[in-house]
């Protein structure tokens, strides 16, 4: 390589002893100046999803944790409760997401120990804005959903990109699988382009449409796959199940 | 010092700019905007979907530079024989030009052979015809569709040189491959009729283009089947 400079083959390399007792020539890869990088992201896939109805909210999101082209885990939660009546649903970097979800957390505890009572979802869904903002110049790499209950008992779900921006919207999905749910929510759950009439959304319905969604996703996105967990928040408290999906 | 980082700063972007313009994977980037795939500029989103010995094939109609949408009905779905279509989603001008190409190839097989060109058989050429130019390609992903000679379904998709990939339930093309992907997922059964083909594919390509700002713009759907094709223009979000 140009990098050689003038030097000999016997300059750029070196006798190493082997441990049989034998020995070899052993080159250098360059010789000239290496600059070596740290990224401190990386991307560990996966998907989630959130439906708002009338009087209760669903949220769920696949259970499985990558790195490049390789599983970590099949079984990781990507559901977090960070109130008493919401959660929140997080895919990106996995470590970005427990700080952030550490951070929530203990900011809720201490502002239940200050007034005696817990978060609403509106005001939860303002701090987690602010303190991703906190984070401009550094981000957290979460894509956010935050789902709960608002004052009046009707569903709520808020989209978040990695520094704060957020709206409340009927349905989000967000993450590696996000761009093959949306456009099928957009038609199975909003009817657009849709003349048939719409029948009411009922948990058991947003279930079996976040199912649909999730087999079309795994399918097509390598970083969602394994198993689905969905949790339904009412006034009554939060369910969860969990879906298989499949393992490739 | 600052003249010199000018200098070298306008020989860096210009060193930048040269090698900006096509390249294999179509990198280009103009002064002042952001970088932006080839195969992106003018937007485009195609569907072709296989029922019950028969095949749909539809399209959007824009026709855009960039953010500007400068046509609401440009073609890109194109008649080969009575019962082949191909769709070729990409850059606008490669667009045209393969289709004159394929036009003009199956006019000559047609003088030759005293018959038409099977689907399979097109397939096959526009496959070699894009590997052809291997290292200075044409900007397209076609689709063919098309009924075999016993009437079932035949369907293949093809990257911009030509590795072609033969599905028997659908293939999409386009800048919103996700979004037609996860649609076409959920939406497709086995052994649809004509009609209901018709409605699946509509569904498919309507939600999908509404989430790309790329494509939309009107949409056009051709439906073959053994008996001939029907082609019809959907009612869509003009935006």
């Amino acid at each position: 390589s140009r990098a050689r400079r003038g030097r000999s083959r016997k300059e750029m390399s070196t006798i190493v002893r082997r441990c049989d007792g034998g020995a070899e020539r052993v080159w250098q890869a360059s010789g000239g100046p290496t600059e070596h990088k740290f990224d401190p992201y990386d991307f560990n896939g996966g998907t989630t999803l959130a439906i708002s109805g009338e009087d209760f909210v669903m949220v769920a999101a696949d259970t499985r944790m990558s790195s490049g082209y390789s599983i970590l885990s099949r079984k990781v939660s990507k559901l977090h409760k960070v109130g008493e009546r919401t959660m929140l649903a997080a895919a990106g970097c996995q470590t970005d997401v427990v700080a952030l979800v550490n951070t929530l957390q203990t900011r809720h505890r201490m502002y239940v120990h200050q007034t005696g009572k817990g978060m609403t979802t509106t005001a939860l869904a303002q701090m987690l804005s602010n303190t991703l903002y906190y984070k401009r110049f550094f981000p957290y790499y979460a894509f956010n959903v935050l789902a709960g209950l608002d004052a009046d008992g009707k569903g709520a779900v808020y989209s978040y990109d990695a520094i704060g921006s957020f709206q409340r919207v009927p349905f989000s999905a967000s993450g590696s699988g996000q761009s093959y749910v949306i456009p099928l929510l957009d038609n199975i759950l909003c009817h657009k382009n849709r003349q048939d009439p719409q029948p009411p959304l009922t948990p058991q319905l947003a279930v079996e449409f976040a199912k649909e969604a999730f087999v079309s996703a795994g399918e097509r996105d390598i970083h969602t796959g394994d198993a689905v967990e969905i949790a339904v928040v009412t006034k009554d408290g939060i369910t969860t199940e969990t879906f298989q999906l499949k393992q490739d | 010092g600052a003249q010199r980082g000018e200098e070298s700063s306008a020989r860096l972007h210009r060193r930048r700019s040269k090698k900006g313009a096509g390249g294999l994977c179509g990198r280009a980037r103009l002064e002042g905007e952001s970088e932006m795939s080839i195969l992106e500029h003018n937007g485009a989103a195609i569907i072709a979907m296989a029922g019950k010995n028969c095949v749909a094939i539809a399209s959007d109609t824009r026709f855009g530079l960039r953010q500007q949408t400068v046509a609401c009905d440009f073609e890109k779905v194109f008649k080969m024989t009575n019962r082949v279509f191909v769709g070729l989603a990409g850059l606008a001008t490669d667009v045209q030009t393969l289709r004159n190409l394929l036009k003009f190839r199956l006019s000559l097989y047609a003088l030759r052979e005293e018959r038409e060109m099977k689907a399979e058989t097109l397939s096959s050429l526009l496959s070699h015809m894009l590997y052809e130019k291997r290292f200075g390609p044409y900007f397209v992903e076609p689709l063919v569709a098309g009924l075999k000679d016993d009437g079932t379904p035949f369907l293949c998709g093809m990257d911009l040189i030509g590795a072609p990939v033969y599905t028997s339930d659908f293939v999409v093309s386009g800048t919103c491959t996700p979004n037609l992907n996860g649609m076409c997922e959920s939406m497709w059964r086995p052994d649809m009729g004509a009609d209901d083909l018709f409605e699946t594919i509509s569904q498919c390509l309507l939600a999908s283009v509404d989430r790309d700002a790329m494509s939309g713009w009107g949409a056009i759907v051709h439906v073959i089947t053994p008996e001939g094709v029907t082609s019809k223009r959907l009612k869509g979000r003009m935006d």
